[in-house]
């Protein structure tokens, strides 16, 4: 399923009400953004992790957005997880979402990439996280996302 | 609403802080015609005395042979310029150090300091020595007998001058380019009315009679070749001894170099400029006035004012005696002022070389002992000036004493460059030079410098003359520079552990560090509108940073340089010790470059766990247009731009905003 990142519909939305480890969400986010695609799963994850590997993607708003440029993909492809209770990465920062998301490798769309990953750090105020930590079901997040 | 209000976490939790403003003073740079007046302060003041020494040694052909040094100060300024182009922080210790080794280099600079040490008596003398005359002319004009002793009154001044900028310069002066612009400026209007009023008391007089050529050297003048017969009758060396006596007025061309280190961007073309303007006015104004000052004094009259000739021109032009009163109390103020400057210009060389040698780790500790209220290395300066005085006492207040001891420094400390200069064309074939002495032979890859070579042999050929002719020169010239050579010697010795260390750091910036208690505070006096930010991590890494200087051509934009020192919690990836660093080491490379390019820089060092949004919160509070970064050797610049994006979209009131990273041969831009 091929999707606009920023027109997300309820099944790319997770409410994680008892977490692991951000390694695990990943891998969970993976299989919901890998679905009905060819992409291979574990290369996704590898490529994701070498990326979270440089310069951690987690804010300090308690956004992650853990993500990757794929060969293969033609259009962006995203999930995302809410976590009332947070978990902490590597750097002990807590993290209440997470947004992943792929982009084709394309160097065309490295532009695109880093307006989505802009209007995801300013999308997601401590503020508005607070409040998507505090809904109930995965229709009440996705009727209040923006996008 | 309260400000903090509408702050993101991101900003909340990695708010910069201990903001930290690096400043030192070497990042303000001057224009090209600020720096031509501070060196003719010091060069251009030769000419109130040089004339008259000269016609002490060898008569009336003094007009010629000063006019002759002057045109050849211009080859000697191209070899300045070549020079220059090859080190930013130039002069004789660092070019003769690359060309010769420090041993010579040493010499070199034992040599000038011995000049530097008779430049402030020298000019001290004078200015007194102008001063009195205009006193004894005024009281011999309203008839009052009474006259004071001018080698007394001129010693006194001289000490008091020299003791004047002693305590100036311990306090530390302040930026004394916009004074010396405006003696230089004074002097040129009073230049201008000695030329038109000569020209009209030469046309009113009908007839000229110019200069012999041929000089008549005195028995002191010819030094030791009294006794060497062969030598006498060959014309051409009479012509070189004269050249050799003349050359004093040359003195003060070190400073050039000296102030090349402060010249603003674009610096090669402007210290062409600042050359050209030295040149021609040592042509116009040392050459043109001394040659005037024979045709309006006249031989006859010349002993009388042979220690304050251009007061000599001024009173023996054509016209009422009052206004020829009133243009020689312009003279010597202007003379005054120039003079005492030169004064200054000598403490403050002798402590730049001072401090260039002890850069290399050479001086002791206690020659760098800074003081504790004026962070002056007062040391350096009471020695500097206590040598001054000593030579203002032992000289009795006659300047052609002095006269005699000096310009050693200057030929030698010539001598030892120019030869330089041409070792480094064969020695740093590849290293670039944005400015090439003129006259070279191509010769497979590089140039054969004849026009080098034929300086640097005129140089040698005045030194070896000048060695065994002016006797008081050679004797107090070689004792002083063997005796500062010693003392070098033996504070390397005693040094050697510390100048081995200093060897292997490099030489550090005195950096001030100012801390603030917020981010605007660091950014609110910056003197223009437009800001680019640069930020620095590694010392070595700083291409971008280069880029920016070599590239802004727009030269009314602050650049700010930060520096974002990594706080306990740092989560920008990597841990926090792989990413801090040596922030003096990093600064002091910062200094070192902008200077190369002359072009001031706004150095800011920030505490923050985050170096993307501490490089985004300072580009904020400055309202900077553009970010620049260098490229991490660990993420990649898309890495980089990704995370810089992020920072910035967290910022709530953010407008839009270039990033760009930079590194050889590439560049990754984004506006957003």
């Amino acid at each position: 399923m091929e999707i606009n990142p920023l027109k997300i519909n309820s099944q790319q939305i997770s409410l994680i009400t008892n977490p692991s480890t951000k390694q695990e969400l990943v891998k969970y986010l993976i299989t919901n953004v890998c679905s009905g695609t060819v992409l291979n799963q574990e290369e996704v994850f590898k490529a994701v992790m070498k990326r979270e590997q440089g310069i951690s993607t987690t804010l300090d708003t308690g956004l992650s957005i853990p993500h990757a440029r794929m060969d293969g993909l033609t259009a962006f492809r995203a999930a995302i997880a809410i976590i009332p209770q947070g978990i902490k990465d590597d750097f002990g920062l807590q993290i209440k979402v997470m947004f992943l998301f792929l982009s084709p490798s394309g160097e065309q769309f490295f532009p695109e990439h880093l307006k989505l990953l802009a209007k995801l750090a300013e999308t997601f105020t401590p503020q508005f996280i607070e409040e998507l930590s505090k809904l109930k079901t995965v229709e009440e997040i996705a009727a209040k996302l923006p996008f | 609403m309260n400000p903090e209000d509408t702050q993101t976490g991101l900003q909340k939790n990695s708010k910069v802080k201990s903001v930290v403003v690096i400043s030192t003073a070497m990042l303000t740079f001057i224009t090209f015609w600020k720096a031509a007046a501070i060196v003719l302060c010091d060069f251009g003041s030769s000419a109130f005395y040089a004339g008259g020494i000269a016609y002490n040694a060898f008569g009336p052909a003094f007009p010629w042979y000063i006019l002759g040094v002057s045109f050849f100060s211009g080859l000697l300024l191209m070899m300045y310029l070549e020079s220059c182009s090859m080190f930013t922080r130039s002069g004789v210790f660092p070019v003769v150090s690359a060309g010769l080794g420090e041993k010579a280099a040493q010499l070199a600079a034992s040599a000038l300091l011995f000049d530097m040490a008779l430049t402030g008596p020298i000019s001290g003398l004078s200015a007194g020595n102008y001063l009195i005359g205009l006193i004894n002319s005024t009281l011999a004009i309203f008839k009052i007998n009474f006259t004071l002793n001018p080698e007394m009154f001129s010693m006194i001044f001289a000490a008091a001058v020299v003791i004047y900028f002693w305590y100036q310069n311990v306090k530390g002066i302040a930026d004394s380019s916009e004074k010396s612009a405006k003696i230089i400026k004074l002097s040129l209007i009073i230049c201008g009315i000695l030329f038109v009023w000569s020209g009209i008391t030469l046309a009113l007089r009908g007839t000229v009679t110019l200069p012999p050529l041929k000089p008549q050297l005195t028995q002191e003048a010819m030094g030791w070749v009294v006794n060497i017969p062969f030598m006498q009758k060959v014309g051409y060396i009479g012509v070189l001894i004269a050249l050799g006596h003349s050359v004093l007025a040359l003195s003060g061309l070190e400073t050039l170099a000296q102030v090349f280190r402060e010249l603003e961007y674009p610096k090669i073309q402007n210290l062409k400029k600042t050359a050209l303007i030295i040149f021609v006015f040592a042509v116009v104004f040392t050459g043109g006035l001394t040659f005037l000052s024979y045709l309006i004094i006249g031989p006859k009259n010349l002993p009388q004012y042979s220690d304050n000739m251009l007061s000599g021109l001024a009173m023996s032009l054509t016209g009422p005696t009052i206004l020829k009163l009133i243009l020689q109390a312009a003279v010597v103020f202007a003379g005054g002022l120039m003079l005492c400057g030169a004064v200054n210009t000598s403490i403050i060389g002798a402590n730049g070389t001072m401090n260039r040698i002890a850069e290399s780790g050479i001086l002791t500790d206690w020659f760098r002992k800074i003081h504790k209220k004026y962070g002056t290395t007062y040391h350096m300066i009471n020695t500097i000036c206590i040598a001054q005085l000593i030579v203002i006492f032992l000289s009795r207040g006659k300047v052609y004493l002095i006269g005699q001891a000096y310009a050693f420094g200057v030929l030698w400390s010539f001598v030892f460059e120019m030869v330089s200069i041409v070792i480094l064309r064969f020695k740093n074939r590849e290293q670039k030079r944005e400015f090439m002495m003129p006259f070279n032979i191509k010769f497979d890859h590089f140039y054969i410098p004849v026009g080098a070579i034929f300086v640097g042999l005129v140089v040698v050929a005045l030194a070896g003359i000048n060695l065994i002719t002016k006797k008081v020169a050679t004797i107090s010239g070689v004792s002083f520079g063997l005796v500062l050579y010693t003392i070098f010697y033996i504070s390397s010795r005693l040094n050697a552990k510390k100048a081995n260390i200093m060897f292997e750091e490099g030489p550090r910036e005195k950096l001030n560090e100012t801390q603030v208690p917020e981010l605007s505070k660091a950014l609110e006096n910056l003197p223009y509108k437009e800001n680019v930010l640069v930020t620095v991590k590694d010392a070595n890494k700083l291409y971008h940073f280069e880029k920016v200087l070599a590239d802004l051509k727009d030269t009314e934009v602050n650049i700010i340089v930060l520096y974002a020192r990594p706080l306990e919690n740092w989560n920008a990836g990597k841990n926090r010790e792989a990413v801090s660093v040596d922030y003096k080491e990093l600064f002091t490379q910062v200094i070192l470059k902008a200077e190369n390019f002359g072009r001031q820089v706004h150095p800011i060092m920030v505490s923050s766990n985050n170096f993307f949004t501490a490089a985004a919160q300072t580009a904020f509070a400055a309202k900077a247009e553009k970010i620049v970064m260098g490229v991490s050797g660990t993420h990649g610049a898309n890495e980089q731009m990704e995370y810089m994006v992020m920072a910035w979209a967290a910022i709530p009131e953010r407008y839009q905003i270039t990033a760009e990273i930079l590194w050889p041969g590439r560049e990754v831009s984004f506006k957003f």
